[in-house]
């Protein structure tokens, strides 16, 4: 036979595999669904995964690899705070290992802290703009190891005390530069600096100062970098104390701490001693454990996925054992029955990740709508469905190659 | 056209070792009508499925179309099957959820040939068994003569050398029995080369020459005089 009839060495067939799929629905119905489904969930669960994954990478601000923090707790009727905290203060500055301490109200990603609101105008009729507060002193920058980008930074006379049950604010303040954009959107963070804000509705505030970055005690927050610094210390019976160490020695200093503290003032406990490491992992502990979660949901519907693809192929082979024989004998190769199972199982993907793209979407809106998460990136799907069809493609290879392995001679045993 | 000279083959498992052919000799010239007869077990499937290409063997030469098959690979041994011969099975061995024009299709796509000359060919081979216009049903809606003719249009479709049939009447009543025989007749007459396993006496006698195998060798050749049909035509 001249050559001019034969289009190409390998002739698909996908016209009578998906005509024969179609007078055998069921099964082909039952993967191609698993599959769609799968990839719904697994599509999903990854971005969420990722998106997880990104909350926990974001830059705190602050050190947290040499910062801990923990609280002093005053027990005796005459106990002093202002005092004990200077002293406290100027003993752990002194402290080699050391880069800076203060105290302050709540320490970043804590789970636990102040907020406020700050205005741009006074009056109760005006929206605020929510904030976390540290109330630090001049060493507060140095301690949370934040940078000052705009103005400048508290004057040991702008510090005052807070005392239980005070409503008064100082009337200057220190903002991150996320905070003056959220207050003043149409003008440049820089330009914020000297601008006055307004908080309890009425009280005004100066602002001195803009940093780069920190942020709040709530990492589930939405508006995680709104802070403001107040110039305060607080005349509390538990004071808690930020430490910031030089690379290397936290867990060091942290016992050294520990035991000077203890020893300084017998009239206090010392409580709740912790690392910034540790607090993260607390704060964003079920972040991890969402993450585990999804991760081994995603492990199991994927095996589960393929062997359901290995199974129905499997059971397809089993069962077309003479059709394959036949097919050998009719002048398939065994490279010709592998890409026929391939083919098979790649339309039936085709279908399971096209409609997984349509419930991957449909999914999504529905965890925007009701969780608020952000919308799927697009290319998420189109990966998804390569996956979905590598795995069927993977799954499907071992049952082609057991089909391929039928002898020719089966078409003409009597079965 | 086929030349087989002392073709040997043993099956062999943990405990035994079964002789199928023994110094097998059989040479069939272009545009003969032979019938391999003899009992159960006396090595005709084995003859078939050597001669097709179906199972390799163990000694001696096998010569098809002039060429040597003896240490042919798969994808070789493929090839020749589906260019040089076409099978009829006692079963029909139909696909059976491809319709017909599928069914005919299945060789010719193994073959290469274009969507235009696969059609040709199929439109072709079912019109010849009479089953053109019934090529969008399926196997399951036709009888048992009528798809051992699809199975017969499918092994004519891709022009092959020679036909090998096994019992190909084996499954059908007397009366259809009669009308496949009557087709391979014609094919023959039209110049393909038949070679037909059978155990069915009467049914050999219909072919130009009997070859008698027991014990895995051929024990005896007669010449059959019998009147051919002179065209191809439909039955």
């Amino acid at each position: 036979m001249s050559n001019t009839h034969t289009s190409t060495s390998i002739n698909w067939e996908i016209g009578p595999i998906f005509r024969a799929m179609l007078r055998n629905k069921v099964g082909a119905i039952l993967i191609a669904l698993q599959i769609a489904v799968t990839m719904t969930i697994i599509v999903n669960s990854v971005y969420i995964i990722v998106e997880r994954s990104k909350e926990m990478q974001r830059d705190s601000g602050i050190d947290n690899e040499n910062s801990f923090y923990l609280t002093s707790v005053g027990f005796t009727e005459n106990f002093n705070t202002p005092v004990t905290v200077e002293e406290d203060l100027n003993a752990l500055r002194a402290l080699p290992g050391i880069v800076d301490a203060i105290q302050i109200n709540a320490v970043p990603n804590s789970d636990s802290g102040w907020s406020m609101g700050l205005k741009t105008q006074p009056g109760v009729e005006h929206d605020g703009v929510g904030t976390a507060v540290y109330m630090v002193d001049e060493h507060g920058l140095n301690a949370l190891d934040v940078e000052i980008i705009a103005g400048e930074n508290f004057a040991q006379t702008d510090i005052g005390m807070r005392v239980v049950g005070q409503v008064k604010w100082p009337d200057k303040t220190i903002l991150t530069k996320a905070m003056a954009e959220n207050l003043f959107p149409d003008i440049p963070y820089g330009s914020v600096v000297g601008k006055t804000v307004y908080i309890n509705d009425t009280e005004p505030m100066i602002v001195v100062g803009i940093i780069d970055k920190l942020q709040a005690p709530w990492v589930g927050w939405n508006n995680l970098e709104n802070v403001m610094l107040s110039p305060e210390r607080m005349d509390y019976k538990g004071s808690r104390y930020f430490i910031r160490t030089e690379p290397g020695q936290r867990d060091s200093v942290m016992k050294q701490v520990e035991e000077l503290l203890a020893n300084s003032n017998k009239g206090r406990l010392i409580q709740n001693m912790r690392s910034i490491e540790e607090t993260r992992e607390r704060s964003y502990r079920g972040h991890t454990a969402m993450i585990k979660i999804l991760t081994t949901v995603m492990i199991i519907l994927t095996i589960v996925t393929a062997l359901g693809i290995v199974g129905l192929a499997s059971f397809s082979v089993n069962q077309r054992k003479k059709q394959i024989g036949t097919r050998r004998a009719l002048g398939a190769s065994q490279s010709a029955i592998v890409r026929y199972f391939m083919l098979e199982n790649f339309l039936i993907s085709s279908i399971g990740v096209i409609l997984g793209a349509a419930l991957t979407i449909g999914l999504n809106i529905i965890l925007v709508n009701t969780f608020g998460l952000d919308r799927i990136d697009w290319f998420y799907i189109p990966i998804g469905m390569l996956v979905l069809w590598i795995v069927g493609q993977g799954a499907v290879f071992g049952p082609a190659r057991k089909a391929a392995n039928i002898p020719p001679a089966l078409a003409t045993r009597t079965v | 056209m086929l030349k087989m000279t002392d073709v040997k083959k043993v099956f062999r498992t943990d405990l035994v070792e079964t002789h199928a052919l023994r110094d097998f000799n059989l040479h069939v010239g272009e545009g003969d009508f032979v019938a391999v007869t003899g009992p159960s077990g006396s090595g005709k499937t084995t003859f078939l499925n050597i001669a097709g290409l179906l199972e390799t063997f163990n000694g001696g030469t096998y010569e098809l179309d002039g060429q040597n098959v003896s240490n042919l690979n798969d994808k070789k041994r493929s090839q020749l099957r589906n260019e040089k011969i076409g099978f009829i099975f006692q079963s029909f061995n139909l696909i059976p959820d491809l319709n017909l024009f599928d069914n005919v299709d299945v060789p010719l796509r193994y073959r290469g040939f274009n969507s235009a000359e696969r059609k040709k060919r199929i439109e072709n081979s079912l019109e010849m068994v009479g089953l053109a216009q019934r090529m969008k049903h399926l196997p399951s809606q036709l009888s048992g003569g009528q798809q051992q003719r699809v199975a017969i249009a499918r092994a004519l479709a891709g022009e092959p050398r020679f036909l090998l049939a096994d019992e190909p009447t084996g499954n059908l009543d007397t009366q259809m029995a009669n009308s496949v025989l009557d087709l391979l007749k014609s094919i023959n007459a039209a110049g393909t080369t038949i070679i037909m396993v059978t155990h069915d006496g009467h049914l050999a006698k219909q072919a130009r020459r009997n070859i008698y195998v027991r014990d895995g060798k051929v024990s005896e050749i007669n010449e059959v005089d019998i009147a051919m049909p002179t065209q191809l035509a439909a039955v």
